[in-house]
């Protein structure tokens, strides 16, 4: 794996610190961890009081009580800390989803990723990050504080102690800067290891239709049982020394605890081989044996959530980099139907090789509605995209009143779009229809609907407009949802109505009714319909046929 | 075969490795009790035996017990290095054979079943639980790890009295049982996410097509449409994550309890074996905690677990030596001989493509729309009609691997010559030639690192790679520049002439080259067809019994 450079690695940083810094919860998540050490403090002190009194005679039951109520303290803090951050991720998660999918809108089609792997970014990248936030994070900043408090209490009760505490941690942390760079490096290293064999597994089922036509399927499992061995042995090779800085930590841990046992079991007896600076009794020597595991937790709870930061930090790199591909467009503003003027211009899709549209000129007047009409690869929806932002254009000038379109610039805003798919949401039919501008009047959406020639759907609903749809649109054919995404183009008083293939996969009927509501929704504005039905672009004020890109020289 | 039947399998194969992980876990829970209880004993014994004056000091055996500690700290630290080793090492050999073995029944599923796996948001799912799944095979020495020090603390909480050992034993017993309740009540709510996760991928789907829609109305906050899933998904995993915080807090208490309640108990006794006992007893609850974690787990692996034994349920069948030799084809009612060519033409959307996919075997069959050899495709098993047919799917998929892995798929063991020669005729080879290492060169995830005209010439070259008597080609010049696709056109008219092999090609565009070519027009009622027979799930006929 490559070693990160520097930029990258603040650049997560920042992306996952920033999540939550505005939220005071993280702090109190945080607060709480401590709290949770200062209780585990208490509970020592009070289990170290009871074996005291019991060995003096004294009362034991004050002592008890001190622990029980300790004890419970400790649960409901920790308890608190978890619940807390569970909390502040979730929102977390859902303000990051809001940000990450502006970006993956802003996509140019046919770029580095497709859609789906988009959609896995928006779902699955974002939601990689709440082991960082719920746990994670808090449980990094108790690590800084909390063996501090505990050092200071056994420091109370026996310097010396302390000073055993802190030379067992100082090789940990010499061991950790020596061998931690290297063990972070390995478990990286494992962890993209074990990516690599899920990829090959999901590559692998990926192209099942592939493999399934060749035949090829069962040399494919040979193969991937090879590369899943290999990669398992390769793993373990190095996780034998990954757990060796585990492995230390554990050392350290388990070494403290005997030190501070034989230290103190030999104060108390008087039989040390040097004069000890301090006589200690039985509860102090109690009372700091309790601590030494407590000075380790921290640690250790860090360590068990390590993978959490190790998976935000995959994601985050992935959520960075899709934010740095998009490409934000910013809005050409048209106030009335605006003349078009295509100069020599090509398009390009990112990876292709050929242009989708080439050299191509024409001209469209105020409110004039045209159409475009060529098979499939012609480069019609192309031409769309190229106006509204999402395909760049190579070569050439598109003017809208004169003003050219340049790079980082679309008529996106002032345009409606109604497609083969409009969006729908859940929520009644009116909101989906005021999706284009939410504040719409109630009979402006209503006369929108009648244009759009919904009335009929409409009387089929008791609640009309108020009727819900889920998100899927069920129960609506085909020519519904599109007569739904018009009435949003009706609604909108966008002066240029961009129309992508609306008729397409309906029957010769429902694309006679639909076509009317287009018309209608046409008038008043610059339209362009991209469509390879004739009857449909017979009903337009001028066809431009798109020649087939490649008559073959 | 089973999933569980899978892992015991492989379990026999390892359980050196599982035995050591176990035996070192049980090692691990018994040293870490044992150590902090002989602390707190020697610590109060010293205590008592310093305050009786230097004689009784002196005569205390501080030899014994100080060399225990240090040899437990020792021993604790080598047995969690030596668990974590043996316990990755069984689970994750034993996870290897898991992909494997879901991939070949995947691949042996009814075709329907298997391309959903492959296409859909499925993918997303077997991949998760297989996680999941590895998960828990690495994690199976935690039970040991959790009885070593359950026994080991009963044990030396007995030596404060058969009453304090009672107590633990009941805290102990509370502790599982509870963590067991809450994940009983937690199932539930971890379905929820499941599906919450679900439909918010279908949303995340849905609002993404929708792009340029969004970009016209109001694109710079399209994330709104998805704060509604994605809170029903935060919902659905709060309950989860309460359920988490709720474990910790039965954790924390039950070792409260078992520490004060054998303190309390143990007060009328000497004060070491107190010491000895409340600490044991404290580290013997800790001690739970990689159990209960298994515990939380268990029923979300369980339910991966269902899922896999779902796909692991296809067994794979013998396949038959299947000879066809030279067949002819009839295709819409147009008949062609041996190295015959038609063009399938057609607006987008009438089905070409699923067409084809017919032809490969890869959709249930439709009556009456091809004939192989004179027999309708409906009665021949989909190895017969694979091994006619060589394709070039109009996606160009490729696998993630090196050109020749992309190549030899269509034929295992073709020699380097006849590469070169199918890559010549797709035009790809001075490409190729130019790549750092030639045929050996890696060319990313799905082809990342190719264009998307260089994929699709690649696609073609498998295609030629095979020496199957028929080619179906789904727009082979889709996406090439003119030059290109010109001189594709040209190689592979050639080639056609030299190995007279037949050719049915969906293109939109003119095959100037390819000559005797006739073309068909697909009729639009083949997209009809196509919708009305998907819900039946005649996939089955097409495997071999």
């Amino acid at each position: 794996m490559t070693t990160l450079s520097l930029d990258q690695r603040r650049g997560r940083q920042r992306l996952l610190r920033d999540l939550t810094a505005r939220d005071p919860r993280h702090m109190i998540a945080r607060g709480l961890l401590i709290g949770d050490t200062v209780a585990g403090i208490s509970f020592a002190l009070g289990l170290a009081g009871g074996v005291a009194a019991i060995a003096t005679g004294g009362r034991v039951w004050t002592w008890l009580l001190l622990a029980l109520a300790a004890g419970i303290a400790r649960g409901s803090l920790a308890t608190l800390s978890q619940r807390i951050g569970s909390d502040l991720a979730a929102d977390a998660k859902i303000a990051l989803r809001t940000r990450v999918t502006a970006a993956a809108i802003n996509q140019s089609v046919g770029g580095a990723r497709t859609s789906g792997e988009l959609a896995c970014t928006i779902v699955d990248e974002v939601e990689a990050v709440d082991g960082h936030i719920a746990r994670f994070a808090p449980i990094r900043t108790a690590a800084t504080l909390s063996p501090l408090i505990v050092l200071a209490a056994v420091a109370l009760a026996s310097p010396v102690s302390a000073l055993i505490l802190i030379g067992t941690l100082a090789p940990l942390i010499a061991a950790l800067i020596l061998a931690g760079g290297a063990a972070a490096e390995r478990s990286r290293q494992q962890f993209g290891a074990l990516a690599r064999l899920s990829g090959l597994f999901s590559d692998r089922l990926r192209a099942l239709p592939l493999l399934l036509a060749y035949r090829a399927t069962d040399r494919e499992r040979v193969r991937l049982g090879q590369a899943a061995d290999e990669v398992a042995v390769r793993t373990m090779g190095v996780l034998r020394v990954a757990f060796l800085s585990a492995g230390a930590l554990e050392f350290f841990a388990a070494l403290s605890v005997a030190l501070v046992a034989v230290y103190a079991g030999f104060n108390v007896l008087g039989l040390l081989p040097f004069t000890p600076p301090e006589q200690l009794d039985l509860f102090r020597a109690f009372l700091v044996l309790a601590l030494a595991p407590e000075f380790y937790l921290p640690f250790r709870r860090l360590a068990s959530a390590y993978h959490d930061k190790q998976a935000a930090e995959t994601a985050a790199d992935r959520l960075l980099a899709l934010e740095a591909d998009a490409e934000p467009v910013r809005p050409l503003e048209v106030h009335s139907a605006p003349a078009l003027a295509f100069d020599q211009v090509s398009l390009r899709h990112g990876s292709a090789d050929a242009d989708a549209v080439s050299a191509l000129s024409f001209h469209v007047e105020p409110g004039e509605t045209v159409a475009l009409l060529g098979a499939s690869g012609s480069g019609k929806s192309s031409l769309l995209g190229a106006l509204v932002g999402t395909v760049p254009v190579r070569e050439g000038t598109i003017r809208i009143d004169g003003r050219a379109l340049e790079s980082g610039l679309a008529v996106a805003g002032s345009a409606a779009w109604a497609g083969q798919a409009p969006l729908l949401v859940p929520g009644t039919i009116a909101d989906n229809i005021a999706l284009a501008c939410p504040c719409s009047p109630r009979e402006a959406v209503a006369d929108a609907a009648e244009a759009a020639g919904l009335a009929e759907l409409l009387r089929c609903r008791a609640q009309g407009l108020d009727s819900l749809l889920d998100g899927r649109g069920s129960g609506l054919s085909g020519g519904e949802r599109r007569r739904i995404g018009l009435a949003r183009a009706l609604l909108s008083e966008a002066p240029l109505l961009l129309l992508d293939e609306p008729t397409a996969h309906l029957d010769a009927e429902a694309e006679a009714g639909l076509t009317t509501a287009i018309l209608h929704a046409c008038r008043g504005r610059t339209a362009i319909i991209a469509t390879h039905s004739e009857t449909l672009a017979a009903q337009a004020d001028r066809i431009i046929r798109l020649e087939r890109r490649y008559e073959a020289a | 075969m089973k999933l569980r039947e899978l892992i015991l399998h492989e379990s026999a194969r390892h359980r050196a490795s599982g035995r050591r992980a176990a035996l070192l876990g049980g090692v691990v829970g018994l040293a870490s009790v044992l150590l902090l209880g002989l602390s707190g004993w020697f610590l109060a014994a010293a205590a008592l035996a310093g305050a009786a004056g230097s004689a009784v000091a002196l005569g205390f055996n501080y030899m014994l017990p100080s060399a225990a500690i240090r040899l437990l700290a020792i021993a604790r630290t080598g047995a969690r290095y030596g668990e974590a080793v043996f316990s990755h090492d069984a689970g994750l050999r034993i996870g290897a054979r898991l992909r494997p073995a879901l991939f070949a029944a995947t691949a042996a599923a009814p075709v329907r079943q298997a391309l959903a796996v492959a296409r859909g948001s499925m993918l997303r799912v077997v991949m998760d639980d297989v996680a999941r799944i590895e998960t828990a095979l690495v994690r199976r020495s935690a039970q040991w790890n959790a009885a070593g020090a359950a026994v080991s603390g009963v044990a030396m909480v007995a030596l404060a009295g058969v009453p304090a050992a009672a107590v633990l034993v009941a805290l102990l017993a509370a502790t599982i049982l509870a963590n067991e309740a809450l994940a009983r009540r937690t199932r539930r709510s971890e379905a929820r996410r499941d599906e919450a996760l679900a439909e918010l991928r279908l949303a995340a789907d849905e609002l993404l097509a929708a792009a340029p829609e969004l970009r016209c109305y109001r694109h710079a906050d399209a994330g709104q449409f998805l704060e509604r899933p994605g809170r029903a998904l935060a919902l659905a995993g709060r309950e989860a994550a309460r359920a988490r915080a709720l474990a910790v807090m039965i954790q924390a208490g039950c070792m409260t309890l078992a520490a004060i309640a054998v303190l309390a108990l143990s007060r009328g006794g000497p004060a070491p074996t107190a010491a000895l006992a409340t600490l044991a007893a404290a580290m013997a609850t800790d001690g739970l905690a990689p159990l209960l974690r298994q515990i939380a787990e268990r029923f979300s692996t369980r339910d991966s677990a269902n899922r896999l034994d779902q796909l692991l349920a296809h067994e794979q069948q013998d396949m038959l030596p299947v000879v066809i030799g030279r067949p002819t084809l009839d295709l819409l009612g147009v008949h062609l001989k041996p190295g015959d060519r038609l063009q399938l033409e057609g607006q987008s959307g009438v089905g070409k493509t699923t067409l084809i996919e017919h032809l490969i075997g890869l959709r249930s069959p439709v009556a009456g729309r091809a004939k192989v050899a004179g027999v309708d495709v409906v009665f021949l098993r989909s190895e017969q009609l694979r091994s006619t047919f060589a394709w070039q799917p109009q996606d160009a998929a490729a696998l993630s691997g090196t050109v020749r892995d992309n190549l030899l798929i269509a034929r295992a063991g073709a020699c380097d010559r006849a590469l070169w020669q199918a890559l010549h005729d797709a035009a790809l080879d001075e490409l190729v030639r130019a790549l750092p290492h030639g045929l050996d060169s890696w060319i990313g995830e799905d082809g990342a690192r190719l264009s998307g005209g260089e994929r699709r010439r690649l696609a073609v070259a498998r295609a030629l790679v095979a020496d199957a008597p028929w080619l179906l080609l789904d727009e082979p010049i889709e996406g090439l520049d003119p030059a290109t696709a010109q001189l594709l056109l040209e190689r592979l008219e050639r080639r056609l002439c030299r190995t007279g092999q037949g050719l049915v090609v969906v293109s939109h565009r003119p095959l100037s080259c390819i000559t005797r070519c006739r073309s068909v027009v697909v009729p639009q009622r083949c997209a009809a067809i196509e919708i009305t027979h998907q819900p039946q799930p005649a996939a089955c006929s097409l495997q071999p019994k």
